[in-house]
């Protein structure tokens, strides 16, 4: 087990004139799971395999526990990876699959034997072990990779979107039991997902990262509550966060976020936030609302009287337990969730929908960051 | 019986009429190697029957007899012919598949400088015609001074760009991901390519071997260009003579020895495209290459 450590890590192809990771700099700790999000050509997959050794690192450091790794071969760093396509030897049983590793690095016959059994034990594989894997199905495929990095008991796991070929329901069941055998494990993990969902639900922290650049780095909850920017609020989150463009006005002490549908007082506890900035930079500011907080049931919208407004239904979708309403804000599109809908909401029709500001986010529109930081 | 009957009845219309015509291609294509096998065996009379006929109706080996006997009486026995043939088929084999795995997999899974550069130069030298480039092979030959040996044989078959071409091709379809999972997994390249390259290479390997033995069997360019000494020349070339008045032989005497030749020609081709195509079949299927 150890840490890892990336020190203003860049990685420059040739045939591309931007760096596709750009001064990326990141502790991970001891027996983290670390999850790299982000959307396609960001630079995941690229920083991975610079820790993996994989890919040459251009400029800056990487260490794994104290270790400077930047030219040890990637079967000396003491890693594992799981790979998207799951990368079996087609020619190899799964048992020899999960035993080469430990093979070439010369462990005793029974310890090996030992230990790919406990694996397969723990991934409900024992019965395919003489299997090749053409025999097996995707979900299989995925567990023998994930047995082969287990049985190496590495350092550090590295996983690159290891669930996305296979179908919903197994992602959903394979995921839960990566957690698990995070659980007992315990082994340092850096996992590359571009599902958000994933993120979420398996990080102990999350990296969002947007064209090579690191967006935020926190725990799920906090990236989730506290986004830094519009673009890590609009790519957390789903369905996506409501983005709703105005500005900031004072009058008689109270601040207001006005535009030309709506005049909504903002609660006491943004003020610090406010004062601080350049009064300039108050007119052109976004608010950001998650689904969850634009309040469409009609006993509750009466409880934040102060900022109701006017909308109508454009399109109703019911998600099981979850209900969203497309509504239209004048301009703005806006989406609203509504847990166990106990009402009747009909396309085209008008409403009365609260926003409830004490749990809005403020950004800045030209430069996107949030300003209650 | 009633297998087969039910097997037509699940078809449809079209099967039957698809399944019906070519099994009618396949007699046909058929019809030469009939023709080759039943030649050898003809007696002289019925040789030039007019008009040809198929079918042997007095099968004798009188041909082949004739065929060992002739040669003996010759400077070099017909048996040295085969054994060079032989020789330079198996070394030749041995050579292309080793030059084009090794180029191949260096040019489709390595990085290194002029890599391009190396690919234009072989995807060019695809488009000449052996026949093109018979004086500068002459001329390269005898300046390494390899005339009249085996090595002058092979070289210039050695040098495949259609087998490095296709060898490419094919190990380009092996995913990166495996590669670099073996090198994760702790193996050295050398491993890499025996272990993982190789066998997964393998119906490509097997396609190269056909392709090869079907071509060093059948050349005369080597024995009429760069060998002199009669010793060193090999089968086709032979058989080329027998037939033919101008190089010595008997155009109408050597007419049975030519037919018993040619199956002897044929054989090795049938045997060989036999035995791969079914060891081609098994590997495609059980490498489950994605
Ligand atoms: N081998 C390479 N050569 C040149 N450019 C590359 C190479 N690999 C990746 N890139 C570039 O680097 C950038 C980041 O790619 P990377 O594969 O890390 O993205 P990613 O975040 O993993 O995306 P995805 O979610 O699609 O897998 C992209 O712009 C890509 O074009
Ligand atoms: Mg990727």
């Amino acid at each position: 087990m150890a840490s890892v450590s990336f020190r203003n890590v860049y990685k420059y192809y040739k045939s591309e004139k931007e760096p596709s990771v750009k001064d990326f700099q990141l502790e991970i700790a001891d027996g983290e799971f670390l999850v790299l999000v982000g959307p396609s050509g960001c630079g995941k997959t690229t920083t991975l395999r610079m820790l993996s050794g994989l890919e040459e690192v251009s400029k800056g450091d990487i260490y794994i526990g104290s270790r400077f790794i930047n030219y040890v071969s990637p079967k000396d760093r003491d890693i594992a990876m799981v790979f998207q396509n799951y990368a079996l030897y087609p020619n190899l049983s799964v048992y020899e699959n999960m035993a080469l590793g430990l093979k070439l690095r010369k462990v005793a016959k029974h310890e090996i034997e030992l230990r790919v059994k406990r694996a397969a034990r723990i991934l409900e594989i024992t019965n395919h072990l003489e299997k090749k894997p053409s025999q097996l199905s995707g979900g299989q495929k995925q567990r023998v990779a994930l047995g082969r990095a287990i049985v190496r008991e590495p350092a550090v796991f590295l996983m690159d979107e290891p669930l996305s070929n296979l179908d919903a329901k197994l992602r959903a069941q394979t995921r839960a039991e990566l957690i698990k055998m995070h659980g007992t494990l315990k082994t340092t993990t850096v996992y590359v997902t571009h599902d958000q969902t994933e993120a979420l639900t398996m990080g102990t922290r999350i990296v969002v990262m947007k064209d090579g650049l690191i967006q935020q780095v926190d725990k799920p909850a906090v990236v989730y509550s506290n986004p830094n920017n519009m673009f890590v609020a609009g790519f957390i989150g789903s369905p996506a966060m409501n983005f709703i463009k105005g500005a900031i006005t004072e009058s008689s002490d109270e601040f207001f976020f006005e535009n030309k549908r709506m005049r909504m007082r903002i609660p006491e506890s943004y003020y610090p936030y406010i004062r601080k900035l350049n009064p300039n930079n108050l007119r052109s500011i976004v608010l950001g609302l998650r689904p969850e907080h634009v309040i469409s049931e009609r006993a509750e919208v009466n409880n934040f009287s102060e900022w109701k407004v006017n909308a109508l239904i454009e399109i109703k979708e019911l998600m099981g337990a979850d209900t969203f309403l497309y509504l239209k804000l004048g301009e703005e599109q806006v989406i609203s969730r509504i847990v166990e809908a106990s009402e009747e909401y009909m396309p085209e029709e008008k409403l009365e929908v609260a926003l409830q500001m004490d749990k809005a986010h403020f950004f800045d529109e030209t430069t996107g960051n949030s300003i209650c930081r | 019986m009633g297998a087969i009957i039910y097997q037509f009845k699940k078809m449809s219309w079209s099967e039957i009429v698809l399944l019906i015509s070519l099994m009618l291609m396949a007699a046909f294509l058929f019809l030469p190697i009939l023709f080759i096998f039943n030649h050898a065996f003809k007696p002289f009379s019925e040789l030039f029957n007019y008009p040809p006929t198929f079918i042997v109706r007095q099968p004798t080996f009188q041909n082949f007899n004739d065929l060992i006997m002739k040669t003996s009486a010759g400077a070099v026995p017909f048996t040295r012919y085969v054994f060079n043939s032989l020789i330079v088929v198996v070394c030749t084999v041995f050579a292309v598949i080793f030059t084009s795995l090794l180029a191949a997999y260096v040019l489709s899974k390595h990085k290194f400088y002029f890599k391009s550069l190396v690919m234009g130069v072989i995807m060019l030298s695809l488009m000449y015609a052996p026949e093109t480039v018979g004086i500068p092979r002459y001329l390269i030959i005898s300046w390494l001074d390899i005339n009249n040996t085996y090595f002058g044989h092979i070289l210039p078959f050695v040098a495949s760009p259609v087998a490095v071409f296709l060898m490419k091709q094919f190990i380009d379809q092996i995913p990166n991901d495996l590669i670099e999972a073996a090198k994760i997994d702790g193996a050295t390249e050398l491993r890499i390519f025996v272990k993982l390259v190789l066998p997964l290479a393998f119906p490509a390997v097997a396609t190269i071997a056909i392709i090869t033995i079907q071509a060093v069997w059948g050349d005369t360019q080597a024995s009429t260009l760069f060998m002199q000494d009669e010793t060193m020349k090999t089968l086709p070339y032979y058989i080329s003579t027998l037939a033919s008045a101008g190089t010595g032989g008997n155009t109408i005497a050597g007419q049975g020895i030519a037919a018993a030749a040619g199956l002897l020609m044929f054989l090795p081709n049938l045997i060989i495209f036999l035995l791969f195509q079914k060891r081609m079949m098994e590997t495609m299927v059980h490498s489950g290459v994605k």
